[in-house]
Parts: C-alpha cells; structure tokens; sequence
C-alpha cells in the first residue's frame, strides 16, 4: 500500500495530525502517474499503440501547480490553521471544466489552444477545501460518448482493468485515474450516464448528485438541462467527503438549488433497517431499436450482471432493508430516444459559440468571407461526435420538425420523471427509498468495439440516462466482476436531494461486502507497481 | 384612382436603463467608452459561463408593462434565438419567444383634432442587446460592451395610419419611458430603436397587403421621412401595376433613400428553444404589487387632471406634462403659491421653461425651487416688485441659489413707490429731454411710453410705472 491509494478522509486525517505531508502525498501520487499514465493525451499522438499496458488518463498534467498548493496546506498546517475537510488531498479534473490559467480543452482540437481565464465553481471549491489539483484528464470530445474513444487527444484513456478494453465514459479519464491510485478523487460530470457508466467499467464509486446540487458554473455545457457534475472516488465516504465540498448554491449558476445542503457524513453509518429499496423488471433488459426492421429489440442483461444486483439485494436485506419487487418503471425504454434529442438540440446551441472569432481555433486557410471562416473553422475543429450531434441537433429543433421531436421529446421527459414520482411517492404504492438497478447493460467493451456505432454506443447509457431525465441523483458502486474479471456496477436512484441517503445505503453496501473475496482483488495495471 | 391608407406597424426595441447587464455584473452603459472594457466571461460566450438574471430588468420592464396597459404574465419563459455571427458571442441571443414576460396592451395617442389614436401592443419581451460590428479597412472590428444589454422588444398592432402618426408614437412612448424612469430614451445613442413595417391599402379597405419592413432609422424625424418616402414608393408601385414585396429596407439618411437589404423569403430559422440555463421567470402577485405601489400618474392622465383640476388650456396642460419632472415641479409650485394655477403655468411656460432648456437639466435639479418661483410671483402680486424685477430675479435665484426676498432686500430691488423721488426722477428726464418734451406738447403723445422707460432706467427698475406715468403726465401738461 502506498500513500497515494489511501482513501481520501484517511489522508486528510493523516496530513491533518502531521504524519504525512500534503507534499509527500502529491509525491506518491506524482510517482504513480509517473509509472502508470504513460503519454498524455495530444493532438499529434498517435503513440498510444507504442504503450497499449498505460492508463492514459490525462491531458494535462500540472505538477507545479499542484506542488504548490500541496506546500500551502503544509504551511497552513504548521501554522495551525485548518486547510479544510479536503486538506492536501490530491484529485483530477475532466477536462470539461475551467480551471484558470491551465488548458482547458473539452477533449476538442476546436479548444486545444484554449487557456482559461477563470476557474469552475466545483473545482474552486475543492481547491477552497484544501484539495490539490493534478490536472486535467480525458474524455470523449465535449463528453459526446461513452467510451472516451472520441477525445481529438489520443491516446485516449484505458481500463485500468484492462488495458484493452474502454474505461467508458465520458469521464473514462477519471475513473480510470481513481482505479489506478492516480489522485484518490476525480470531477467528473453526468449527463446520461457519464460519471456512473465508467465507473461500473472501472470499478469505481460515482456519483450524479440531483440536477442543480453542484454548480454547473465553469462546466463547458453539452445538455444544460441534464448535465450533473460529480464526485468519482474509490470509496463511498471519500465521494460523501467531496460532494460535501462542492454541493450548495452558486450566484453565478441559476440552476443551482438554493436548498440547504445536507450532511453526507454526519449519518452515514447509520443503520438501513426498515428503508424499501427497489427492483423493477425494467432495468433488467435493454430495448434497442432493431436497425434491420421497425420498432425495438429486447434482450435481456447478461447474467453477470443480473446476478450481481440480486446479489446486492440480497446484502441489503441482510442488513435489514425491505426489498420491493416488479416495481413499473414503463418509460425507461424511451429514456435514449428522448435523449438523443434533448441533448443534440441543446448541444448543437451550446456549439455555436465555438465559431472561431473570438478563442480557441480558427481555421488557417485564408478565407475572405465570413461564413467560409465558420465553415472551415468548424469542419477542422470539430471531431465526427460534435459533428453528428449538430447536424441532428440542427435538423430536430428546426422549425418544421421540432413539434415533432423536441417537445415529444419534453413529454417523454415528463412521462420518466413520473415513473420515478410514482414509485418514491410516500403515499404511493411502493413508497421506496431507493431502486436498485445495474448500472450498465454490458462490462466494459474492447477499444473500438463499439467505436463508429453512435447509436449503439448510446445504448450504453440506457439505464443511467433515466436519472439525468428525471434530476435525481444516483450513484454507481462496484459489486463485482463478471467472468473476464471485468467490474460491475449497481446503481442506486433516488428522489430529488436524496444523496445522503444514497451514500448511506451506499456505504452499508460497502461495510458488509468489506471482506468479500472480490473487494480484495486490485487492477493488473498496478501489478508490480503498487509493490 | 382609389385613395391609399397607409399601415403602419412599430417594432421598439428599448435600451433599459439598469446599472448592470441583463445576465452579468458588467456595466450597461458603455457610451463613450473604449471598446470591450465592460466585457466579463459570461457577456463574451467563454466556454463554460452562465447567465444569471437581473431583477432590475425584470422589474423596469414590468414597470413599462403596466404603463402600456399590457398583461404580466405570472410566468414566463427565455429562449434561445440560435444564429451566428461575430457580434454574437454565444452563437444565440437569449430573448422571449412564444411565452413573453408580458401581453397586449395599448398606447393613446392624442391627435392634432383632439381625439385619441389607440395603438394595440401585441407583446413585450425581454431579450439581451448583441454587441457592435465595425468594418475598418477590409477588417472587421468587434466591440462586445454593449452584449448582455438589457432590452424590452415591444411589437405595436397595425394600428398607425401615417408617418405622421408613427412619429407621434414614438414622441409618446420615449415621454413614457422617460417618465417612468426605465430607459433614457435617445434614439440617437440607440436607447430607442425602430423598425417599421409599412403597407398600403385602398382606404377603408380591412384587409393587410404584403408590407415591407425598414430598419436602421435612428431618429423620430428619420422614421418619419423613411415612412413617407415608403408610402409614396408603395403607391407608385401599385399604381403602375405591380405587387409590393416582403423586402427588408434600410434607410439611408443622408441619402434619403431606402435600400433593399434582402427578400423576406430568405429569413432564416432561429431554431428557438427554451434556454435551459434560466429558471422560468415567475412574477408574482406579492412582488408586482410591492413594485407597483409607487407607480406614477401617467401623462396623459395627469394631462388631463391638471385640465380638470388646475382649470389649465389642454396646450398649458401638454406642455407641463412633456416630462415628469416638470409636471411635478408645476404642482409643487401651485401648492406654494395658492393662487391662480394659471398664473404659475404662464410663468413657467414663459421662463422658467427657457431656463430649463437652456441648462438642460429636469426642472426638480433647477436651485430656483417651485417654492421660490411662488414666492417670486408672490411679491410680483403684492407690488413688492415689479413684473421685469420679478424676472431677473428668476436668473438670480437659479444661479445663486438664495431665497428672492434675501436678493430683494441686499440688492435694494424693492419697488419705490415714493412720490417724491418719482417726482424728482421725471422733473430730471423731463429736463434732460427738452426736444421729446416739445413734441410730446405738440400732440405726439405716445411719448409717454419712453418717459416712462426713461425714468424706469434712471430708477434701475424699481419704480412703480404707474406712479412714473401719472407724475410725467401732470409734468407736461404743466
Ligand atoms: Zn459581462
């Protein structure tokens, strides 16, 4: 065991009472990117294939910065102030967020060269809390994927895992940074399943917190009204602990909630005697839409996979909770197709201002009419995904066909949110606390397996999009592996501004699978790293 | 040959005057300042920012609202208007689309016959200003201050009948936002701007023709004349036998001259959609009625009052109502004075007027409070002084800022109504002048004016001319 793979609040506890340093810390982390991350991500790269055994997470790694901020806490420390909860502990930054004066790129060539003059809230607020950035990690270009294949900065991310296989994504680059000891907490952002999918893949905690509890101020937007930044941790109190530092309200966000932000820690270990968790027939297949004929296909979710949630109930029940069968969740089906036009209407807006006049790329070529500069300028800086999501965004929200896809689009979104109404309703029916689902269909797939099929990649979301729909939160944690000795996540989804409960359901999970044989195995990546 | 009725429908666009922009904590007027130093990132579309909305504007537009009679809307929503271009900075302007912050309404317009024209308002909605394009030498420059500034776009019925009548609109309406304190209405610095649609018809005829729609025109005069000049293209078309089509004109004021900017037809597709990064906007009853607690007296109505209730001509009453601050100084006047409201509005019409427009300020910044403009015509009554003393006195005050009677009684401007240096004063004219004294007796009695101009010279404008003119006559017929 090494420094950098303690959990984060043991950290912070250790560099509070000065038996480590925040410094020696951020060494021991800086050691483990050293060993395991490989080449960065860049736009000329193509030298992923020379390292096919690294991570791969970051873009951009700012080792200065962080040694500075790691000698603050230091300081403060022997100067006995309080650096705060999250006191020299070191994390990584989807590179979807502003952080001042570093690159910040969306994982696009349209914003390679784009340094940015502010800092997001979220990341402000853990550097606030004492918390040590490393840098920025990758992701699928603008988060468009679930794979982060699509980044323009390859190498793009690996599967601790599986060196082979995809980290999911969109925040593939901080999963797999947490699995692999690189900076025991990540900011990552959700917007159908972009926090909790790679996490299943890498066997990692994520969490989307309710729409609007963290700031979406500083996140570069790709479906405003869905997009959820979040905390990736190895363990559930590290991710309470963070959540902690960047929940609450933010002048500069309208969107963020003005409701008190709850005490993630304080009752975490509370029993879970007597809360009704869910299980609904729904979840437990996937519908997709057959590309040779009409409609939809259904098939169900592997048996791994299956098994590993049942099995959860089943700890759960042993620890007291009631668990509610066949509970109705009708809609979740349509949750993708609503989805695909949701987010491509509002992502399309969101890459407008991408138009080359003002930052980030523009077009080389000498052009002497305007458009023919927009043209250029996009069609060279933009990767396939943004692309797609354009042309489909363009097309859907014009004003002959956006009666009939856009505000359908908006009913089915309604129709999801009263899926989950109905089932959390005290006075309902089912009256649950929580459901219980898996988190993805699938383990995590090869490198370019379902790369170039946007359709199927999208499917990939299907059980976590419903969430990002509805508001609620929800959290992915890992329950297992499945034959390949790949992770499997199990999600929990609950009412608006239910987290605490989330995490506390989450963490009683954890307690009673601690000495399960599978919690004791450790990524291949690390061996004969970790010593 | 039928006669032709022009109509006329206005779209305003209304700068308002808030310290901050519409959804950032830059400043909102930027005039006369360099270009992009009221910018921040959220004005200027930087990857990531947010807009967050400025109560000030909401209320200022609320308060317009309620002036045009229009309805608030309890909810309403913001949209993104989708398009590019480089003043543009986020690809979209954020405005009201199908759910504005208010609906309906009306403008009276009083008319030269004395009736009223009444202007349907169609709706009003909130949108943000982009910034300013300038093209220098092939380049093209790019100002972002004035992104983010907050405007109300308010859309009239096809209501107006004449250049004449659109201009009277607007005359009204920049009253009306001046008055009510929410945009500085000048449409020179473009506070106050205009697009015109423009059709004719056979006159009483109820159907719309196909209308052509003028930009760019930055004045009451200009709006006036790109009208007129509209109308008399539009007749001549249809009079030769063509069709009049939906073309987008600018007017080009030095030229005179509209020009063709592009067909209707090519109107692109601002993909609208409700913006996500705004909650719904939700007025409600508690917060309309704490704003509207202190909502004024609008022109017209108090036009009328101060007709009822002063017994003022309709002509004093419109004047003293063009600007808020003047109607309100005439008020405090007549309390002051308790006399004969008429008397205070001649005064101020006559010279407290010129006064104002001189120095360019409202009449409640004037040091000649409406308490000291009583007490001026006060002492003009009472024959304390008289009427030209009373009138140098309104310059006295102004630029001194002391009470008249303090002026009165250090400068010695009391009128003299001793006999004796009347007496003296006329003998020593009437001696100086024999020449004027001899044609006076020889019938040229008109003389008597300039004997009394003359003695009022000698006396520095204190003496009473009743008692200079009776003494000079006894004088001469001696
Ligand atoms: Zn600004």
């Amino acid at each position: 065991m090494q420094l950098c793979d303690l959990p984060a609040y043991q950290l912070v506890e250790m560099i509070k009472r000065r038996q480590v340093s925040a410094v020696e810390v951020l060494e021991s982390t800086l050691q483990r990117i050293q060993a395991v991350d490989g080449l960065p991500g860049s736009l000329a790269a193509e030298g992923g294939a020379l390292e096919t055994d690294k991570v791969h997470a970051f873009i951009t790694l700012t080792a200065e910065r962080a040694r500075r901020q790691a000698e603050q806490v230091d300081e403060a420390i022997r100067a006995g102030e309080d650096p705060g909860p999250l006191a020299g502990v070191p994390f990584t930054v989807k590179d979807i967020f502003c952080v001042r004066d570093t690159p910040s790129t969306a994982g696009s060539r349209i914003l390679a060269n784009f340094v940015a003059p502010y800092t997001a809230t979220p990341v402000a607020r853990m550097e606030a809390a004492g918390g040590v950035m490393l840098g920025k990690v990758n992701l699928d270009e603008f988060t468009y994927g679930s794979s982060s294949e699509s980044s323009a900065f390859q190498p793009s991310p690996r599967n601790p895992w599986d060196t082979s296989r995809v980290p999911g994504g969109s925040s593939g680059g901080c999963t797999a940074a947490v699995a692999a000891g690189e900076g025991p907490l990540s900011l990552g952002t959700d917007t159908a399943g972009s926090i909790r999918q790679p996490a299943a893949f890498c066997g990692v905690v994520g969490m989307k917190p309710t729409y609007g509890r963290v700031s979406r101020y500083g996140l570069i937007a790709f479906g405003s009204s869905l997009d959820c930044p979040g905390p990736v941790a190895h363990q559930v109190r590290d991710a309470a602990l963070m959540l902690q530092a960047i929940a609450g309200r933010d002048p500069r966000d309208a969107t963020a909630a003005n409701i008190p932000v709850e005490d993630y820690l304080a009752r975490l270990e509370e029993e879970v005697r007597g809360l009704r968790i869910g299980l609904s027939p729904d979840y437990f297949r996937i519908t997709y839409p057959d590309p040779q004929g009409e409609g939809f296909r259904q098939e169900p979710l592997p048996a791994a996979i299956s098994d590993a949630v049942m099995r959860a109930a089943g700890r759960l029940a042993e620890l007291g909770a009631d668990i509610v069968e066949d509970v109705p969740m009708p809609h979740t089906r349509f949750g993708i197709p609503a989805y695909f036009v949701i987010s491509r209407v509002e992502a399309a807006s969101n890459l407008h201002r991408y138009d080359g006049v003002k930052y980030g790329y523009r077009t080389p070529d000498y052009v002497d009419d305007l458009n023919e500069m927009y043209r250029r300028t996009r069609a060279q800086g933009f990767g396939p995904q943004p692309k797609l999501r354009i042309l489909m965004g363009m097309y859907v929200s014009a004003a002959q066909y956006s009666q009939q896809y856009y505000t359908l689009a908006l009913r089915v979104r309604t129709l999801i949110r009263g899926d989950f109404e109905a089932a959390f309703d005290p006075a309902g029916r089912y009256r649950l606390h929580a459901l219980l689902t898996p988190t993805t269909p699938t383990t995590a797939f090869p490198i370019g397996d379902v790369y170039g099929d946007s359709v199927l990649m999208q499917y990939a979301d299907q059980l976590t999009v419903p969430a990002n729909h509805a508001g609620i939160p929800g959290i992915s944690l890992p329950a297992g592996f499945d034959e390949a000795g790949l992770p499997i996540g199990v999600q929990l989804l609950g009412p608006d501004f239910s987290e605490a409960l989330l995490l506390r359901l989450g963490r009683a999970f954890e307690m009673v699978t601690a000495e399960d044989a599978w919690r004791q195995r450790q990524p291949p990546v690390l061996n004969g790293v970790r010593g | 040959m039928p006669a032709y009725e022009a109509v006329i429908g206005l779209e305003t666009h209304i700068q308002l005057n808030t310290s901050s922009k519409i959804f950032c904590p830059c400043k909102a007027d930027s005039w006369n300042d360099p270009p992009n130093t009221n910018i921040c990132p959220v004005c200027t579309g930087l990857p990531g920012v947010l807009p967050v909305l400025n109560q000030a504007a909401v209320e200022k537009a609320i308060l317009l609202a309620t002036a045009m009679h229009a309805e608030v809307q309890p909810v309403s929503y913001f949209d993104r208007k989708n398009y590019f271009y480089p003043d543009l900075p986020k690809g979209y302007q954020i405005s009201q689309y199908d759910m504005p912050i208010a609906r309906g309404g009306y403008l009276d317009l009083p008319m030269p016959d004395g009736s009223l024209r009444r202007v349907s308002i169609l709706k009003l909605h909130l949108e943000e200003d982009a910034g300013k394009t300038r093209n220098d030498a092939g380049r093209r420059l790019i100002d972002f201050n004035r992104c983010g500034v907050p405007l109300v776009e308010m859309v009239t019925g096809p209501d107006l009948r004449s250049a004449d009548e659109a201009a009277q609109y607007l005359i009204r309406l920049r009253q009306l936002l001046r008055w009510l304190g929410v945009s500085e209405a000048d449409m020179e610095k473009g506070h106050l701007r205009c697009d015109a649609n423009v059709s004719i018809r056979p006159t009483g005829a109820d159907y719309l023709n196909p209308k052509t729609e003028i930009k760019n025109v930055n004045s009451i005069v200009a709006v006036r004349d790109a009208i007129l000049t509209e109308i008399e293209r539009q007749t001549r078309e249809v009079e030769a036998g063509r069709r009049i089509e939906a073309w987008t004109l600018e007017w080009d004021e030095d030229a005179g001259v509209l020009r063709k900017m592009r067909s209707k037809e090519t109107e692109a597709d601002y993909r609208y959609f409700r913006e996500p990064d705004l909650l719904p906007l939700r007025v409600d009853e508690a917060w309309r009625q704490r704003l509207l607690a202190e909502f004024p007296e609008l022109p017209l109505e108090r036009r009328q009052r101060f007709v009822e209730q002063y017994g003022l001509p309709e002509y004093d009453a419109d004047i003293l109502t063009g600007e808020r601050s003047l109607s309100e100084y005439f008020e405090a006047a007549v309390r002051s004075y308790a006399g004969d409201p008429k008397r205070v509005s001649n005064w101020l019409m006559n010279d407290v007027l010129r006064m104002i427009n001189e120095l360019a300020i409202p009449a409640g910044e004037l040091r000649l409070t409406p308490a000291y403009l009583a007490e001026i015509i006060k002492l003009v009554d009472s024959g304390a002084v008289n009427t030209s003393t009373g009138k140098a006195l309104l310059e006295k005050v102004q630029s001194s800022g002391k009470a008249p009677e303090a002026i009165v009684q250090v400068e010695g401007l009391a009128r003299v109504s001793d006999q004796d240096a009347i007496q003296a004063a006329c003998a020593q004219v009437l001696a100086e002048n024999p020449e004027q004294v001899a044609s006076y007796r020889a019938g040229k009695v008109t003389l008597i004016g300039w004997f009394v101009g003359q003695v009022m010279r000698k006396m520095r404008g204190k003496a009473d001319p009743q008692l200079a003119r009776a003494a000079l006559e006894a004088l001469l017929k001696e």
